[in-house]
């Protein structure tokens, strides 16, 4: 995989080093997963780091026939929204549901944006880190018992 | 005269029947609680590692089935008591709640590890219940990270003295409130 094609495709859009695409818009992301996915069949993973007050969203790609590795990286502010690339990765569905869940990312275009881990009517999102656990975190149950 | 003073009175000696009609209710709670402390048939609630020694208790080498303690019909329906043995997560907690609420009303809950009685490594954490006596009545707790297999018969064994001295949170009717 040579890196070249992306630098002629998208020009300074994208900063290339090593394997590692920096993206300086979050609007080109959708086109540059799909020019992606003409050489990558699976996203590996989907890495979100917050450093307030910005999240780091690493999209990993992979392939089956050698071990190349690709990933993509765009930064948001804490409060905007993002496109989701499940149109184009099908398994991008529940790797964003998951980041929905710790970190409160909404992604426009989900087919289904629920949480995946935590219970459904949890407080918080657990993984920002603004979030502090509360001795009422730590003992909600939600449930309704006299114990 | 002498002779009838000495045939000792009808009413006055404790006859096997008076027992029965005296002590009817004890006599029977006994019998009871003597059936069921031995033919107590758990019910494996595994989510993490305690249940790899829970496998092991029911094996060959720690005989679960000498006490009456068979691993036969894994359904609540079927059990006496539960084995909570693993991690309960926030989520997981209302579906062991479904569970518990199924198993007919003489019921018994072993909580199995550290994770059960306090929470254990995740006694921090945001998505760990800490301990699940919080969400419901436990008997008899076996601690360690994970316990020996060896411990599970103890706490069976204990559990079983509890039931026959009727010592049980969740005692014959079930918990109060639940």
């Amino acid at each position: 995989m040579d890196l070249e094609r992306f630098r002629e495709r998208f020009g300074d859009k994208v900063k290339i080093d090593k394997n590692i695409l920096t993206l300086a818009d979050k609007k080109d992301l959708i086109r540059v997963v799909k020019f992606v996915s003409k050489y990558f069949d699976v996203l590996y993973m989907l890495i979100v780091v917050h450093r307030p007050p910005k999240f780091e969203l690493n999209y990993i790609f992979s392939r089956y026939q050698d071990q190349e590795i690709i990933q993509i990286k765009v930064e948001i502010s804490d409060k905007e929204n993002i496109a989701s690339i499940s149109n184009v990765f099908k398994s991008a569905e529940w790797e964003e549901r998951e980041a929905y869940d710790m970190f409160g990312i909404v992604f426009r275009d989900h087919p289904d944006l629920r949480r995946i881990l935590l219970p459904e009517d949890w407080p918080g999102h657990p993984m920002r880190k603004d979030f502090v656990v509360t001795e009422e975190i730590k003992h909600w149950t939600g449930l309704d018992l006299k114990f | 005269m002498k002779v009838d003073d000495a045939v000792p009175n009808e009413f006055s000696y404790p006859g096997l029947g008076e027992i029965f009609i005296t002590n009817t209710r004890k006599f029977i709670n006994k019998v009871l609680s003597w059936g069921r402390a031995n033919s107590l048939w758990p019910l494996t609630f595994g989510t993490s590692c305690c249940a790899i020694e829970m496998m092991v208790y029911g094996a060959t080498k720690v005989d679960a089935d000498r006490l009456g303690n068979l691993f036969i019909g894994d359904s609540p329906r079927q059990a006496d008591m539960i084995f909570v043995s693993g991690t309960i997560t926030k989520k997981m907690a209302r579906r062991l709640l479904t569970v518990y609420q199924q198993m007919p009303a003489p019921k018994y809950v072993v909580a199995v590890g550290a994770c059960n009685i306090s929470g254990g490594l995740f006694w921090d954490s945001y998505n760990v219940i800490d301990g699940i006596d919080r969400i419901m009545p436990v008997d008899v707790y076996i601690p360690g990270c994970p316990p020996r297999p060896e411990q599970f018969l103890d706490a069976v064994k204990v559990l079983q003295k509890l039931i026959n001295e009727n010592k049980t949170r969740g005692g014959v009717y079930g918990p109060r409130e639940i």
